[in-house]
């Protein structure tokens, strides 16, 4: 208990340490909320030239206005005038109606509408793409429907001809699409547990990097128990931070929870003690502090992007994926995202566990072996 | 000059003796390139497992799934055949998209009596969510299409008749700068952008509080060197490997993740040289006012992921609010992003960037200023009457 109450107190009187700690992970989740507060990407910045001006091609425009996502912010004359609206990303759809269109159309001649998508942004891309999408194949089958019906096909079947079979989509897990329930509490807890390891980094390195490490060894205290005592109360200290992340997520911004809060404490614990062995490790390797917090910030750094959390591991090609396991943010990141969309259950999340067991086992085992020559 | 180049020559033998450190500079930034690289090769997203549950087994149900099977797009997993199977796969992960086909489908289509499939997707995680969303409405609007034709056919109209139908108004779908939606020229532009803010950061914010640290800062203060030159001297090797390590990661992406890097180059250097600029004479500034190495090393550690999300560089500036717009702003990571993904992705030039090159000017001036004009003057001794070395200097 004497060991434990002097890590407490060497970790509170750290101020830098208790400012990340205690401030970082908090700030982190009301930026990244405030970043995302819009949640879904709507209104789409889309200009419409229209060069035609007749009755067929307004019915066009408001269509295309009335279309999900899309929002006609502009009018230009020209399709120069779009490419520029383009380049300068005041727009991402840009629209032209070629002259004539009306006349086409109601002559049953072909009309061809350009749509430019910009993307250079895939966010915006792949929604803009889909809206659009979605425009042209309900555009198309009225035109349809009508040239039909003008050669004198009975409107039912003409009709039928396009409409007999309609698609319905569900997206599952996240029925809006919602970017925010999406990534902010995982960028939180990016933030959360790269904070943790700038603590974790200390762990060794903090005794045996500064002179009273000689007199603890003269004194006799087991490093075993000092070690053990002190990560006791760092894993509890990064449990305690956790805490009100997931509290102001779940409470106050309403991001969606499957699963218990007992089992995501549980399965959070687990990788907190995984974790803290990746920082223990680095701080047993170290020459110095700072050494040992840039090992550890290496690891930390690109995990979230190595993890698959939002670029698929199965899209990575293998050596990539077998690596991303070899680190507990990969289990942790895939874990939170099964956990609060999901809920597969316990005997799908007990490889999760085994990860982190396995991780934890190979890194103190080794920090051992490091710390036990100094 | 002479001066300067002999601090400069000590600046980088401290490196050279700092293993970590020249691990940092030379190594890392390649290593970052080659993980993020490789974790963003395939660039598109294809074989997504889908599974189909057709309850109807007709003519037209099998036309359904052959229109999914044919996507390249999607890859079928047959194991996947009932709704449960659908569900479980789905929670698992095994499956990230499911084609529902009721029973009595054809016999519906028929009668025009609502025949309806139902497409699902896993929106647990958008990048799937979006892109499968977008490839179903691909192969929706083909199936549409050549059930039309075929619907037409059986009608008794001619090919060319049917043709003229089909394509009454045709609408041209044409994507600009990314046209194949390739996430690895999306995402590692901008990553690598941060790679080279955070790399030289972190290796530039040691350089005085590591000679406070070892108490020869007294020594720079007390030379006859003006501010200038020990500024110029201490920086020089962390502003060269900066912008060697800016080329070297636009051209380890272009040649072997395939990142589509365009544009003019006199821009590009423009903007890698200012970005260089502003990151070193921070990095200095940052140095000379903070206490020591594991406190700027700490802090400079956590800024990535914030100034990579609010930057606008992945969700867009036009959907988040003002004050974070605000501050987003202030941060050269915004502007060089932006920038660069302006030149290298949209081939513009000039008076396109005017924006991002005044913005960066003014920070790289500001930033010189502050680093250029620290005073050499010591604080006074605490009150303590205990004179503290490293944070008196």
């Amino acid at each position: 208990m004497a060991i434990m109450g002097r890590e407490f107190t060497y970790m509170w009187r750290d101020r830098e340490l208790r400012n990340i700690l205690l401030v970082g992970p908090l700030l982190g989740l009301l930026l990244f909320y405030a970043t995302y507060s819009v949640q879904a990407l709507t209104d789409i910045p889309t200009a419409v030239a229209d060069l035609d001006r007749s009755t067929a091609s307004r019915e066009l425009t408001d269509y295309i206005g009335s279309a999900e996502n899309l929002n006609i912010v502009a009018c230009p004359n020209s399709f120069e005038e779009v490419e520029e609206l383009i380049k300068k990303g005041k727009i991402v759809v840009g629209v032209v109606i070629p002259e004539n269109y009306g006349k086409n159309v109601s002559l049953r001649r072909q009309a061809r509408v350009e749509m430019i998508v910009d993307g250079s942004n895939m966010i915006y891309a792949t929604n803009a793409t889909g809206a659009v999408l979605s425009v042209t194949r309900s555009v198309g089958a009225k035109a349809g429907v009508q040239s039909l019906i003008a050669k004198g096909v009975h409107p039912d079947q003409a009709i039928g001809a396009y409409q007999s079979i309609s698609f319905r989509e569900e997206p599952w897990f996240n029925p809006t699409l919602n970017y925010a329930y999406f990534v902010v509490l995982a960028l939180a807890l990016n933030f959360w547990q790269q904070c943790c390891t700038i603590a974790a980094c200390m762990n060794i390195i903090g005794e045996t990097g500064v002179g009273s490490w000689r007199q603890l060894k003269a004194a006799g205290v087991s490093k075993l128990r000092l070690f053990f005592c002190k990560s006791a109360i760092q894993i509890c200290t990064f449990m305690l931070i956790v805490c009100p992340i997931y509290a102001l997520s779940f409470t106050v911004f309403k991001l969606p929870v499957h699963c218990s809060f007992g089992e995501l404490f549980l399965f959070n614990l687990a990788f907190v003690i995984a974790l803290h062995s990746v920082g223990t490790l680095a701080s047993s390797i170290a020459p110095n502090a700072v050494d040992a917090t840039r090992f550890g910030m290496i690891v930390a750094l690109p995990s979230f992007i190595v993890s698959g959390y939002t670029w698929p591991l199965e899209a990575m090609p293998g050596f990539v994926q077998q690596l991303a396991k070899i680190v507990p943010h990969t289990w942790f990141f895939q874990g939170i995202n099964y956990l609060t969309f999901k809920n597969p259950g316990w005997h799908f999340m007990v490889h999760f566990y085994l990860a982190f067991f396995l991780i934890a086992v190979a890194c103190y085992g080794a920090a051992t072996i490091f710390t036990c020559r100094k | 000059m002479r001066q300067v180049f002999n601090i400069a020559y000590y600046e980088t033998l401290h490196i050279m003796k700092d293993k970590v450190l020249t691990l940092l500079i030379i190594f890392v930034p390649l290593f970052y390139a080659f993980l993020c690289g490789a974790v963003y090769v395939s660039g598109v997203l294809t074989g997504i497992p889908l599974g189909v549950v057709d309850l109807d087994h007709s003519r037209l149900s099998r036309e359904v799934v052959f229109a999914f099977e044919n996507s390249p797009r999607f890859k079928i997993i047959t194991e996947v055949d009932t709704y449960p199977l659908l569900e479980e796969g789905m929670k698992t992960g095994a499956i990230r998209a499911g084609v529902l086909i009721p029973e009595d489908f054809e016999k519906k289509a028929a009668r025009n009596s609502g025949a309806e499939v139902l497409t699902v997707y896993d929106g647990s995680n958008l990048l799937w969510g979006y892109n499968i969303r977008k490839y179903t409405m691909e192969v929706v609007n083909q199936f549409h299409s050549n059930h039309a034709a075929a619907y037409m056919a059986g009608m008794g109209l001619n090919r060319h008749e049917i043709y003229d139908i089909l394509d009454t108004v045709s609408l041209n779908v044409d994507v600009w700068y990314n046209p194949t939606f390739n996430y690895a020229t999306f995402m590692l532009l901008g990553i690598m952008m941060m790679v080279i803010h955070q790399i030289c950061l972190l290796a530039v914010g040691i350089t005085v509080t590591r000679e406070k640290e070892r108490n020869c800062w007294i020594q720079y203060l007390a030379s006859a060197a003006a501010p200038w030159k020990i500024f110029l001297g201490k920086s020089l090797p962390y502003f060269t490997t900066n912008c060697l390590n800016y080329g070297l990661l636009i051209w380890f992406n272009y040649c072997f993740i395939h990142v589509k890097t365009g544009g003019s180059l006199f821009l590009i250097i423009l903007l890698g040289l200012l970005y260089a600029i502003i990151i070193t004479g921070t990095g200095f500034f940052i140095s000379l006012h903070a206490p020591n190495s594991l406190l700027v090393t700490r802090y400079l550690m956590l800024l990535s992921v914030p100034f990579f999300i609010i930057s606008g560089y992945t969700w867009p500036q036009t959907h988040i609010p003002d004050l974070v717009n605000i501050l987003a702003r202030a941060l050269p990571f915004t502007w060089m992003a932006e920038g660069f993904r302006l030149v290298a992705l949209k081939n513009l030039n000039l008076p396109y960037l005017v924006p991002n090159m005044l913005a960066l000017s003014v920070m790289a001036i500001l930033s010189l200023f502050l680093a250029l004009t620290f005073t050499k003057q010591r604080k006074p001794p605490a009150d303590t009457g205990v004179f503290d070395l490293k944070n008196d200097c």
